[in-house]
């Protein structure tokens, strides 16, 4: 009986937390949005319902959708490719087509200007090649957004689906097989419904990367209004109210979303348990097969990270001396050395190390209460939990910034309310909460797959839950936790948009010295930044995919 | 398993499955030593907030901490709308000691929220008065004069547009570049140059809003940053914008092919102030590195090295960089109610927005 008590108290207390961490802070912006000088108003919700802003949501809708289906247009093939046939070169091939997910901020998208720009190297290509007055095109408009979009959320379909496939129960498939199935009513019928859970996350994964985007419908879109980029120009025009109901609107479509997309995971429940072995990779046997498959993988890829060669060109480049040349003309060490120099320089990188790492550290292990509590333990509430823990993907990244900002810059202790703002924690606590769904999504997912009765026999075998947990949970939770794990460092190594509302001199971090480094157009040096942002996040990434799909 | 010996076994399968159990952690843990290094030395910070670049910072933080070795100057470096923001947030737990740059109508959103202190450097009667904050909150420190630029590669200086209105001739249709001006402070002082200039012929922002929409034909696009701006001008991706004095020449400075014309009819300079955050929490040296910034070796010393117009009248001629007096002898000024800006502008800007941007002839 005690224990079912203690049970449901740390239920309580997580619920508490959480609330207190994401709903809180939200709420009290909110209120903000609604507080005119002389008390409540309905005014800038007046202001918000005109045709512009209507056009500039439906903009933020459409777009999020067609990146939807490009990314998984993309990615679900990709995976399959790598995930279900075995040819040369798969492994390194399969790491290097998730790397996309590694692209930093910023200098992420003007390494795309440099490519496909009008006066970019693929541009200035084909115009030579096919002797066009005119560049081939313009990279603007809701095109532009939705191939860099594609581009770099593709991946969330394609890992995800991997993992999809790589706990597939190879006895189902032979089931299927031996009751008279052909390959493709067993891929209609029994494969893609046990991906579903997979796809739905990465859908919704996609859905709310490009809800929120805002440099590429920024430098990208010409005319093209979405909803984030209105947001900042209304802000910039000092409008801050309505700026907030423009943020409540977008997050009520993330939250319509995020609604939606929920009915998939009941069926996690499907997927799980699996008891079998995965399924053997096809090995393409003829010789010219495979040889198409690698050279198709390889140009692939080549072609998947020639933003990424971009960069690390760019790095290499003297400041100003690339203008109209196809190549750069002159190549230097130069701009990595000004990052080693000067240890004022070099601190960034030291402190988005340790940024991310301890939010990382923090959200696994709330999200590893989270999964003992709502799945093992199954607490009163834990609907409620899992709700609020996939939260923060309904909130733009500024959005979030602002709430906390707000919230955490009053001294009001009874309300819980402290002075963080200014301090050292405000900035790893903002990357915890964003770091949550995908740490929580990851180790969720781990528990339903987990066989109860492994838990049932260690207890038989008269092991206590801390031994249980650490001995037979814990190791076979090690694939689901490096994997959200690995994401959410990466995603908080390269934080932008949370970081430039939040951070100190103390905790500086790489992305902000990023942009700094283009205040003074040196491209070069950012680029250089953006180099080593990518370098340390693939290593990060490797480690994660390797584990997770070895383990 | 048991191939071990007895005694150091069980302390190392103790460990070994403390290290499997711990495994997914592992590889981040070491990396939280690397806590921040708690500042050694026993200096006095003062923080600055600025939009200034890492360039101009570093020189005046090295400069300053020259005279006042018991100070450490740090800076956090940032665009003029994101310091008000921080500024609001951290009103009850100031974490900048100066606000240092910026255009005057964003400081002065600043004071409505009370977000500076009044403070009197000792240079305060060498600025125009006119372009200092009520009750003392901000002070000039340097003059921002928005001209035509254009890559010099391209363009000779005597086929550049000479006036604003030559930038609507059709030789430049498609040619021109320019930065979102709802981002970006030289913008709206243009733009606000554009109305005011309506407004006081006409009577109403009709015949600007109509100007601006023949430019907005002839804008082959609007870069977000500035950064961008200069990349599309050198590469030719266009050949002629409108941006501010200090940027072109600095850029050019460092290799880029741009040059610089002066309106002929007259162009807009916006003063660019500094103020004494509220709350500040070492505010001797705040007060201190703001009395230096408009110190005539300063003030010399940025205008030498990043190309900075000094908002002090009375720096001895013969010390001022050359490229001052050039500027002072072509720069036509037009005197522009920033007042009437500061209070129509985000209306104007708004309009422009919703119905002007990207209803140009092309």
């Amino acid at each position: 009986m005690t224990r079912i008590r203690r049970v449901e108290l740390l239920g309580g207390v997580l619920l508490l937390l959480l609330i207190w961490l994401i709903v809180y802070p939200l709420i009290l912006v909110l209120i903000e949005g609604f507080r005119g000088p002389q008390g409540w108003t309905l005014d800038f919700v007046r202001s918000f319902l005109q045709p512009h802003e209507a056009s500039a949501l439906w903009g933020s809708v459409w777009i999020s959708l067609v990146s939807v289906l490009l990314a998984a247009m993309v990615g679900i093939p990709l995976a399959f490719l790598f995930g279900r046939y075995d040819f040369p070169g798969r492994k390194i091939l399969g790491w290097l087509v998730a790397l996309p997910a590694v692209l930093p901020p910023l200098v992420g998208v003007i390494a795309f200007l440099f490519l496909y720009g009008e006066s970019g190297f693929v541009s200035l290509m084909i115009q030579r090649l096919l002797g066009l007055e005119q560049p081939p095109w313009m990279l603007q408009g809701a095109g532009a957004i939705l191939l860099v979009h594609a581009y770099s959320m593709y991946v969330y379909f394609y890992l995800f689906t991997r993992a999809g496939l790589a706990s597939l129960d190879a006895s189902v498939l032979e089931a299927a097989a031996s009751l008279g199935a052909g390959r493709w009513r067993t891929l209609r019928r029994v494969v893609l419904p046990l991906l579903y859970p997979s796809l739905g996350g990465a859908a919704l994964l996609t859905f709310m990367t490009s809800l929120a985007s805002f440099s590429a419908p920024y430098i990208f879109g010409g005319g093209f209004r979405v909803m984030t980029t209105q947001i900042v120009a209304t802000r910039l025009n000092g409008d801050d109210e309505l700026a907030m109901i423009e943020t409540v609107s977008l997050t009520m479509v993330a939250l319509i979303a995020l609604w939606m997309l929920r009915g998939p995971r009941r069926l996690d429940s499907l997927a799980g348990g699996r008891k079998g072995m995965a399924p053997v990779r096809v090995r393409v046997q003829r010789r010219g097969v495979r040889l198409a498959l690698a050279l198709l993988g390889w140009g692939l890829a080549v072609l998947l990270l020639l933003p990424h060669l971009t960069l690390l060109l760019v790095s290499f480049v003297p400041l100003g001396t690339w203008t109209t040349e196809p190549l750069p003309p002159a190549y230097t060490w130069r701009n990595y050395l000004t990052l080693l120099e000067d240890p004022v320089r070099a601190r960034p990188l030291f402190n988005s190390l340790w940024l991310a790492s301890a939010s990382t550290v923090a959200a696994v292990a709330i999200a590893l209460a989270a999964g003992i509590l709502s799945v093992r333990s199954r607490v009163p509430g834990r609907g409620l939990i899992e709700g609020l823990l996939a939260l923060p993907w309904a909130v733009p990244g500024t959005v979030f910034a602002i709430a906390l900002a707000t919230a955490f810059s009053v001294r009001a202790p009874l309300a819980g309310r402290f002075v963080l703002v200014g301090t050292l924690w405000i900035l790893p606590l903002a990357y915890l909460v964003r770091n949550l769904p995908i740490t929580s999504r990851a180790v969720l997912a781990g528990f339903r797959a987990l066989d109860p009765s492994l838990d049932e026999a260690a207890a038989t075998l008269g092991a206590g839950r801390w031994r249980t947990l650490r001995q037979v949970t814990l190791p076979l939770l090690r694939p689901a936790l490096l994997a959200g794990a690995s994401l959410a460092f990466v995603t908080a190594f390269g934080d932008f948009v949370t970081s430039i509302m939040l951070y100190t001199y103390d905790t500086r971090p790489i992305s902000l010295e990023i942009l700094s480094s283009l205040r003074q157009s040196d491209v070069g040096v950012a680029a250089a930044y953006g180099v080593v942002l990518m370098a340390v996040s693939a290593a990060v990434f490797a480690l994660g995919a390797d584990q997770g799909s070895g383990g | 398993m048991g191939g071990e010996g007895k005694g150091g076994s069980v302390t190392a399968r103790v460990l070994a499955r403390c290290f499997r159990a711990l495994a997914p952690i592992f590889p981040l843990l070491p990396l939280l030593p690397v806590l921040p290094a708690c500042s050694t030395d026993d200096r006095t910070p003062v923080v600055l907030y600025s939009p200034h670049g890492r360039d101009q910072l570093t020189l005046l933080e090295r400069a300053f901490e020259r005279h006042r070795p018991d100070i450490d100057v740090r800076w956090l470096d940032m665009g003029s709308q994101e310091i008000l923001d921080r500024l609001r947030f951290e009103r009850v737990n100031p974490q900048a000691d100066v606000w240092f740059g910026g255009p005057s109508p964003i400081f002065e959103r600043g004071t409505q929220d009370s977000l500076l202190a009044p403070y009197r450097p000792v240079w305060a009667d060498r600025v125009d008065a006119k372009a200092i904050g009520r009750d003392d909150l901000y002070f000039p420190v340097y003059r921002t004069p928005a001209v035509i630029a254009f890559n010099s590669r391209a363009v000779s200086r005597a086929e550049a547009p000479r006036d604003w209105d030559e930038v609507l001739e059709p030789r430049w249709k498609n040619k021109v570049i320019i930065r979102d001006p709802m981002a970006s402070g030289t913008m709206r002082a243009i733009w606000g140059l554009i109305l005011v200039r309506s407004l006081r012929q006409t009577g109403d922002t009709a015949r600007g809003m109509a100007w601006l929409r023949r430019l907005d034909g002839q804008t082959k696009t609007y870069t977000i940053n500035p950064a961008l701006l200069y990349e599309k001008l050198v590469r030719q991706e266009g050949l002629v914008s409108l941006w501010d004095l200090q940027d072109i020449l600095i850029s050019a400075s460092k290799g880029m092919p741009l040059g610089y014309v002066f309106p002929r009819s007259g162009t807009v300079v916006i003063e660019d102030v500094i103020g004494l955050v509220r709350g500040s929490r070492h505010p001797e040296g705040a007060r201190a590195f703001i009395d230096f910034v408009g110190s005539e070796e300063a003030q010399l010393l940025a205008a030498r090295e990043v190309f900075r117009l000094p908002a002090r009248h009375d720096l001895p001629p013969d010390s001022v960089p050359y490229w001052v007096a050039e500027v002072e002898r072509e720069m036509v000024v037009t005197d522009v109610d920033w007042n009437l800006v500061s209070t129509r502008g985000p209306e104007w800007m708004r309009y422009w927005d919703q119905y002007v941007r990207g209803t140009g002839e092309k």
